[in-house]
Parts: C-alpha cells; sequence; structure tokens
C-alpha cells in the first residue's frame, strides 16, 4: 500500500498585514508558516491507512521553496515514511492548475495506490489543486471527505454536503480524496520527532514543463470598510457604553 | 534498701538453656539473616533493573545530610510534630534495643570467648539495664500513640481515600494496606511486650535488688512477685517466653525486606539519593533516545531511585493532605500513584518476576496502560508532594517522566496539544504575532532599551503572561516605572523573545522545550548586560536552574529579589506607608523551587503593609492550579469540587479584613483574579501584584 499525501506550508496571518510592493502578495514579514490544517488530517489518515494495511508507505509531496520543507518535516515527525519536493521559480505565486501540473509529475513517478490532498488551503482557500492533480492523473475523485473505509479495489467514503448531509459513494482505487478536517485526530508530532525527522529523505526535484499559467493574481487589498459599520475604540467600559447606546438607540420606537 | 554498684552485677545470656538448644538458636539466627540478606538482595536486584541514570553528586555530602536527616527526624516531625515525636521514640527505642542486642552478642561472642575480655557486668550492665529498659518503654509509648491516632483520631492523610473511581485493576484495596499497618504496629508492640514479659519474670524468679536498675521490668517484676508468681513458677514462664521472644524477634528481622518494615532501609536510602534540585531541574532526554526510551512508559524505565522510592512510602498521606490536584477532586493523589507504581513494580521486576511467577495483570510492566493519562495530566508540578515528603521521594519528577512517554505517544489533551504547536509556530502561548510582545512598552512616557541593539544592566525577561495579558501588561508597566525612578538601566529583547519553556517541559514536551531554550539562548548570547530580570516564577525557574544544561548560565533575578536590593541599597525609597492590611501567596516555583519566600514580604513591609499569613504559607503554599501547564488543559476537577485557586481565595478571605491578595507571579494575577470573581468574594478582596502596591508606597510625581 503506497500513499501519497500532498501538503503545502501555508502562510498565518495575525491580526495586522502589510503588502509587498507590487501589491500582489502579502509582505511575508507578516505570515507565520505552518503545516496547512487540511493536510496535517489527510497525513494522519495516509498513517492509519498505512498501518491497518500492515505495510506500504507514506509519501509527502509538496510543491514549495526549501522554506516549505518545515510542513513537510512536521508530517514526516507525525510519521510518513520519505518526501519529495518539487520547485522551480515559476511556481512563486503560482495557480492551482500549474501547482497541481508541478505535483502531477512527482505523483506520477510514484505509481501509488492512494492519493490523499487536503480539501483546500488555509491561506488561499482555492479547493481546486487536489482536483486539478486528479483530473491531470487520470484519476477518479472524491472531494471533502470525512469517512474513509478501503476495500479490494475500491474505497467507500463519506462526502460532507450542505446542510449535515452526508453522501456514501464509492470509488475504484487508485483515487484521490480531498480530505475534510475532523475525519481523524491528528497526532501531535513533538519537536525532538520533527528533529529526528530531519534524518528521513526528502528527495528535491526540478519542476519539469509547467505550461501558461490559468490565472494571475493581479492585485491584493483589504477591502474598504463598509459603510454600515461602525468600528468602536476605547477601552472595554466605552466599548460597552457605546454598544448600549446602539442597542438602545436601534430599540427605541 | 542502698543498691551498692558491684563489680558482679550480671546475668547469664543462656540461662537454663541445654547445649542443643544454644546450637539451634545459633541456627535460628543464621537463618534470620540467610532470609534478610536475600531480601535485601532482590531489591537491590530490582531497583538495578531501573534503566534511567540520575546524577549522584558528592557522597560525602550525602552521607552527612542523611545522618542529620534520620537522627534528628526533621522531615518526619515537619506539620505534625506529634506523630513526630512518636516516630522518634520508636526509632530511638528500637534502635537502642536491637544496638542492645547486637552489644551482648558482640561480648558473648567475640570479646569474652576470643579477646577474654568480659565487660558485660558491673556498672556496665546496670547502666545498660537501665539505657535498654528506658528505650523499651519509649517504644511502647510511640506506638501507643500511633494506634491511638489510627484507631481512634483517623486523620483524612491516613485514611485510604481514593479520588480516583474506579482505581486502576491492580491497586490494593484499603483493607489490605489497614491490614498491613496493624500488623506492623501489633507485631512491633508483641515484640516489646514479650521483652518486658521476659525481663519481669527474670525478676520475679530470682528478685535480685541490682535489677532496680531497670525500672519498668523491675515494677512489674514486683508485681508478680506482689501477686505470688515467683519462684520455679516464674523461671518456668521465663523460659517459655525467651523462646517466644527470640524466635519471634528473629522472624521479624527476617520480614523487614517483605513488609512495611522495609522502610527502615528504604527510608533512610531515599533521604540519601534525594535530589534537592529534581524537580526545579529536570532531567535532559539522552540525545539519542528512541521514541520507546523517551521518558517512563514501562517500569524497567524508571531511575534505580524512583524504583527504590516507591519501596519508601509509608503511606503517611503527607502528600495526598497537601496536593492540590487530590484537594480539588481531580484524578490524582500522589500517595496512590506511587502505591499503585509500587504494585507494578513488584509485579514486574519483584519477588514474583524472580520466581518465574506471571505477573497478577498481564499488563504489569506498561505503567501507561495502568495509570490514568488523566492522573498524570491532573498534576500541577507544584512539588507540595516532593516538599513534605518524609522519605525523599520525587513525585513530580517521575510524574514529569511520565508525561514525557505520554507526549511521545501523542497521547495529551487536545488543548495542551494545540498550545504546544501554537507556541512551536508563534514562540508564544497566546498566539500572538511577534512584534506586539513589547506593546505594553509604548504605553510608558519613556523608551525602552532594544538590548539586542545597546547594552544594559539589566535584561528583562519579561515571558509571556506578563508581555500579552492586558491585566498583566499593568503589572509590568508599574515595575517598568520602579526601575525607571531607580535609575536602573534596562533593556528588553521586543520580538527577539520566545516562551521560556518551563511549563511546556513541565507538560512533557521536552524537545520543544530544548529548541525554545536554545533559540532564547542564542538571542541572549548575543546581547551585552550583568544579569537578567523577570517577573515570571516559571521564566525565572528555568532561565537560572535549567538553561545551563544548554550552555546559558547567568545571574537571574526576579524581581522581588532586585526590589528588595534597590530599597536596600536607597535607590527605592517609599514616600508613602500604604497601612493595607495585605496577605501573600508564594508562588510554588519562586518558593518551593527556588526557596525565594522572604524577598517579597520584605518589599511589602517596606511599602508600609501589614502582612498576615494564610494558614498554609511558604513552604506549604497551595498551588493556584495552573502549574506544570494545567493552565492549558481543560478543567478535571470533580464537579462538585472547587478549583485550588477558589479555596485559596477563601482562605484569605477566612483571615478577615484584608485589603489586597498580594502575588509575584504572572500566571497567579490571572489566575486569582478569576477567582475572586468566580468565588463570588469581590466585595471583600482585591488583588495586587507586588510592584503595584510598591509603586504606590513610591507616591512618584507625575
Amino acid at each position: 500500500m503506497k500513499i501519497v499525501v500532498c501538503v503545502k506550508q501555508v502562510g498565518a496571518l495575525g491580526d495586522e498585514v502589510e503588502f509587498t510592493e507590487d501589491e500582489r502578495d502579502v509582505d511575508p514579514d507578516y505570515l507565520d508558516h505552518a503545516l496547512n490544517e487540511w493536510d496535517s488530517y489527510a497525513t494522519e489518515e495516509a498513517l492509519r491507512v498505512r498501518d491497518a494495511a500492515g505495510d506500504g508507505e507514506v509519501v509527502v509531496v509538496s510543491a514549495g521553496d526549501e522554506d516549505a520543507e518545515d510542513a513537510m518535516r512536521r508530517a514526516l515527525a507525525m510519521g510518513a515514511d520519505r518526501g519529495v519536493r518539487v520547485w522551480s521559480q515559476e511556481l512563486a505565486g503560482a495557480d492551482p492548475i500549474t501547482m497541481a501540473r508541478a505535483l502531477a509529475e512527482v505523483v506520477r513517478g510514484e505509481s501509488p495506490d492512494l492519493v490523499l490532498c487536503g480539501v483546500q488551503s488555509s491561506d488561499a482557500v482555492q479547493a481546486a489543486t487536489g482536483t486539478a492533480l486528479a483530473e491531470l492523473l487520470g484519476l477518479p475523485r472524491v472531494a471533502v471527505v470525512t469517512k474513509l473505509e478501503l476495500g479490494d479495489g475500491t474505497a467507500t467514503v463519506h462526502r460532507e454536503l450542505e446542510g449535515g448531509l452526508v453522501d456514501v459513494v464509492e470509488v475504484d482505487t487508485p483515487c484521490l480524496l480531498t480530505i475534510q478536517t475532523g475525519i481523524n485526530e491528528p497526532r501531535y508530532a513533538t519537536l525532538r520527532a520533527i528533529k529526528q525527522a530531519e534524518q528521513k529523505e526528502v528527495e528535491v526535484r526540478e519542476a519539469g514543463e509547467l505550461g501558461a499559467p490559468a490565472a494571475r493574481v493581479r492585485n491584493m487589498f483589504v477591502p474598504p470598510k463598509g459603510e454600515g459599520a461602525e468600528m468602536i475604540g476605547g477601552s472595554s467600559a466605552e466599548i460597552a457604553r457605546r454598544i448600549k447606546e446602539i442597542v438602545d438607540e436601534r430599540t427605541a420606537g | 534498701m542502698p543498691v551498692l554498684l558491684g563489680a558482679e552485677e550480671t546475668r547469664e545470656t543462656f540461662a537454663g538453656l541445654e547445649t542443643w538448644q544454644i546450637v539451634l538458636w545459633y541456627c535460628l539466627i543464621g537463618v534470620s539473616v540467610a532470609i534478610f540478606a536475600l531480601g535485601v538482595t532482590r531489591l537491590v536486584l530490582k531497583y538495578r533493573r531501573g534503566r534511567t541514570r540520575t546524577p549522584i553528586g558528592s557522597p560525602r555530602e550525602r552521607a552527612l545530610r542523611t545522618a542529620r536527616i534520620v537522627a534528628t527526624h526533621a522531615w518526619i516531625r515537619r506539620r505534625d510534630p506529634f506523630s513526630g515525636l512518636a516516630h522518634l521514640l520508636v526509632f530511638y527505642g528500637f534502635l537502642v534495643l536491637f544496638t542492645g542486642t547486637a552489644i551482648l552478642a558482640f561480648q558473648d561472642d567475640f570479646a569474652e570467648p576470643v579477646l577474654g575480655f568480659d565487660f558485660w557486668k558491673g556498672w556496665f550492665y546496670l547502666g545498660y539495664s537501665l539505657f535498654l529498659d528506658v528505650f523499651g518503654f519509649a517504644l511502647v509509648v510511640g506506638l501507643v500513640v500511633f494506634a491511638v491516632k489510627r484507631g481512634l483520631l483517623r486523620p483524612f492523610r491516613l485514611s485510604y481515600w481514593r479520588p480516583i473511581e474506579p482505581a486502576p485493576p491492580l491497586a490494593r484495596e484499603a483493607k489490605v494496606y489497614r491490614v498491613g499497618d496493624w500488623v506492623f504496629l501489633g507485631s512491633l508492640f508483641f515484640l516489646a511486650l514479650t521483652g518486658f514479659l521476659l525481663e519481669s519474670f527474670r525478676i520475679a524468679a530470682d528478685d535480685p535488688d541490682f535489677e532496680v536498675w531497670a525500672p519498668f521490668g523491675w515494677l512489674v517484676g514486683q508485681a508478680f512477685i506482689g501477686l505470688g508468681f515467683e519462684g520455679a513458677a516464674a523461671e518456668s514462664a521465663r523460659a517459655t517466653i525467651w523462646w517466644v521472644h527470640g524466635v519471634f524477634a528473629l522472624f521479624w528481622v527476617s520480614s523487614i525486606p517483605f513488609t512495611k518494615a522495609v522502610h527502615m532501609l528504604t527510608a533512610p536510602a531515599g533521604v540519601a539519593v534525594k535530589d534537592e534540585r529534581a524537580g526545579s531541574t529536570l532531567l535532559p532526554l539522552p540525545p539519542d533516545a528512541k521514541p520507546e526510551e523517551v521518558g517512563y512508559a514501562t517500569i524497567d524505565a524508571l531511575a534505580p531511585k524512583h524504583l527504590l522510592n516507591l519501596d519508601a512510602c509509608t503511606k503517611c498521606g503527607k502528600c495526598h493532605a497537601a496536593c492540590p490536584a487530590t484537594a480539588s477532586g481531580y484524578p490524582l493523589s500522589p500517595r496512590d500513584l506511587v502505591l499503585d507504581l509500587r504494585e507494578v513494580a513488584e509485579g514486574a521486576l519483584g519477588n514474583r518476576a524472580a520466581l518465574g511467577i506471571p505477573p497478577r495483570f498481564p499488563e504489569h510492566a506498561d505503567i501507561l496502560g495502568t495509570i490514568r493519562p488523566e492522573t498524570l495530566w491532573s498534576c500541577m508540578q507544584c512539588m507540595a508532594c516532593v516538599e513534605i515528603c518524609p522519605v525523599g521521594i520525587e513525585h513530580v519528577p517521575i510524574i514529569n517522566q511520565m508525561r514525557r512517554a505520554l507526549v511521545e505517544r501523542g497521547e495529551m489533551d487536545g488543548q495542551l496539544q494545540q498550545t504546544l504547536e501554537t507556541i512551536h509556530t508563534s514562540g508564544n502561548s497566546f498566539g500572538e504575532a511577534k512584534r506586539k510582545r513589547a506593546r505594553w512598552a509604548k504605553e510608558l512616557d519613556f523608551e525602552v532599551k532594544d538590548i539586542r541593539k545597546e547594552r544594559a544592566e539589566l535584561l528583562w525577561f519579561v515571558g509571556d503572561y506578563a508581555s500579552f495579558d492586558p491585566r498583566n501588561q499593568k503589572v509590568t508597566q508599574a515595575l517598568a516605572r520602579i526601575l525607571r525612578s531607580a535609575g536602573v538601566d534596562f533593556g528588553i529583547l521586543y520580538d527577539g523573545e520566545r516562551t521560556a519553556g518551563n511549563d511546556v517541559r513541565r507538560a512533557g514536551e521536552e524537545g520543544l522545550w530544548s529548541s525554545l531554550a536554545e533559540e532564547n539562548i542564542e538571542t541572549i548570547s548575543g546581547c551585552r548586560f550583568d544579569r537578567i530580570l523577570t517577573t515570571d516564577p516559571h521564566t525565572f525557574n528555568t532561565l537560572k536552574n535549567e538553561y545551563p544544561q544548554l550552555g546559558g548560565s547567568w545571574t537571574v533575578l526576579h524581581h522581588s529579589q532586585l526590589l528588595l536590593e534597590l530599597l536596600e541599597s536607597g535607590r527605592l525609597a517609599p514616600r508613602k506607608g500604604l497601612g493595607y492590611r495585605v496577605t501573600y501567596h508564594d508562588p510554588c516555583t519562586l518558593g518551593r523551587y527556588n526557596g525565594v519566600y522572604e524577598e517579597p514580604r520584605q518589599v511589602l513591609a517596606a511599602a508600609g503593609c501589614e502582612l498576615v499569613e494564610m494558614p498554609r504559607n511558604r513552604d506549604n503554599s497551595f498551588c493556584c492550579g495552573a502549574g506544570g501547564g494545567r493552565i492549558w488543559m481543560k478543567e478535571l476537577r470533580a464537579e462538585d469540587a472547587q478549583r485550588p485557586s477558589e479555596s485559596r481565595i477563601d482562605e484569605a478571605v477566612g483571615l478577615g479584613a484584608i485589603d489586597y491578595f498580594v502575588v509575584t507571579c504572572p500566571k497567579d494575577v490571572t489566575m486569582y483574579e478569576d477567582a475572586i470573581k468566580t468565588s463570588g468574594h469581590q466585595d471583600e478582596i482585591e488583588l495586587r501584584e507586588m510592584s503595584e502596591l510598591l509603586l504606590e508606597s513610591l507616591a512618584l510625581d507625575p
């Protein structure tokens, strides 16, 4: 049983943000970096599948620069067996389709029995890379998976729908699943394990021909505050007083 | 009737015994000693199976310290002087009687036959009789006190009430322990009683005048004579009781390594191996440890001294009575933990294991399968148990090691896991952006130095709570104003500071602690300063005691120490006596961990506050409930129980008319601000950090 998990190192914003000079991205100084939350669930699910099968391999694949290896180390520290990082300068700020092209090359070479991705990344929130990757690999895919049971040549999965509905799908394997948070409880990777994961192999590959980008970011900005909103400043007491005034105003008459 | 000191007062050791009986007696001694030696050997072998290595220190110093503590009963007498005195009577009673017997054996079996030196007569014999008689009586008095305490007074700490329901399957029932306790007391009493009877029958048989030097035996002997029980009848009773007393004594000695009496050996040994710094300075993990070798997951992972600790416990319950988790209905009692681990150790490494008998419970060696994780997560690492344990048990480091194993297996509270991940990514437990760390300093009317850029006298390591928590920021600002007014040259690390990691380490995440410590050490090493200052006792502890393990050795001060220094040197001069009635809560990591008790009190006195002590103060301070990473975990206490912090506020309010509850720890500020509200005492008491009161008393010009 060979499982490929595609992971991304995401940027996490605090409550302040500045943009780069060309206004196409967030100033990296304002970002903390972490393993994408959805991908930690995907990694955990892969580890559980491997451990239940008794043998096999979990390969972590990521498209990112050298810094992105921190996120891969975290997945490796959780228990993944090895990693492959693919990169070229053209991938900086690339769209999901281009990312999927870079990933596809690597994933295809692994001939996995199962490919797991997170539903989306917490920074870009496109929810497209996984699905695009399935298309490029020619694999059946199911999105937003909340439960996975592997059978012989098939997998039975639960898909989360709106309004709390669950769609149960049987899909042929190999397949690609995008994993939703809450499917499991990702294990804690101790710092010791993260340090020891530095011993695990991470192969670095240059991305091949990526084709024309499918989309480009033109501009990134903080939307202007709506007319209807009033930002209340001051001490807690002042804020409370103002809220009471507003409530009184609106409820009067 | 005048009693003259003669040269011939003595008695025959084996009076009335046939040769074969004497031979039999020596054979019995041999058997008894052999069983004793076997028991001790298998204990030593059991302890040697422990894998973790601990530092030893200077054996000479340890021996002297142990001798002093055992001789004076300094640890046993604490917080219960009455029981301490009773134990002192039993201890010296037993010791003198045992030594007396040894002297007699030396005289009979060596001095007299080999050297021809017969000293057991005359004045020596009379003094010997008096001495042994008096100490024998002391032994009986001590035993009676213990029996009254156990049987009639029945204090909470001697009940075997467990806060954990259900108890782990291998836990002994209270009944078993109670039987053991009474058998132990009863057997000693029987030993003393038969000894006195033996003496009295002998006196009743011969009635020699000089035996008045054994006053208690003589009195009873005279009573027998008065009742007409004397001469041959008394002599025949003496012969019988001689065998009863003798054989029972031999049996008793041989049983020492197998019963509660084992504490006669293991307790002094426990005192000897106790490391005073074991709680404040946790042991690093071996760098090459495999995952299964991290912490205490199985019983053989314990350090030999911790295996010894388990056998030293006498179930006195002092830890049980001092533990804030036990008191607040958390599923932990340090005593029960030790007793349950002892069962695990016995099953896996003890006699049964040595004889190849399968353990009572198959999971015996796996302590994490036996001790519930909630039990281990209940601990606040406050050191109250280690502080008061009379036999030197190191509960806190043991629990910490077991937590390390839990963390390694990823078995932890979800909230804790999230906090640890937050600390890893953001460098602080609040998940705040780095640049917000020094925001408190913006509200000051002066600039605070960036110590990374310019030299200062003091490097102020602010810590998470003092930096980010709004209530604590006021305290931090108050201290900054005080330092400014005293002309102290200080700087902070701004966004270069990371969580110091004290509680990360106490939660068992050793790797994260060392990664935080390495980063901080690198940052601090690049700065120029004389000393480090912090207001956070947790930070203070790890910087002062644990960073040296990774190469960061500096002089570290808690602000109470610095403020006292400034007051004493006249750099700070309070202008206004506050006249408040206050009480002071000793933070665990400042007091028990580091022995800083007096400085905050003296600062409060200098500010003109009248200090009223809570019943539980200094080394008996009661934890706020936040320590050991508990502040990051979900509630585990019983629903009907009070939080430790609330019980503490009740204690303070109970003193009557207290203006301020004073603390010197940022976590205490947070915990007790909450507790004052949740316990409904807002109108009766307010919280102040020591610096806030000192600032008020300085009455600085605006």
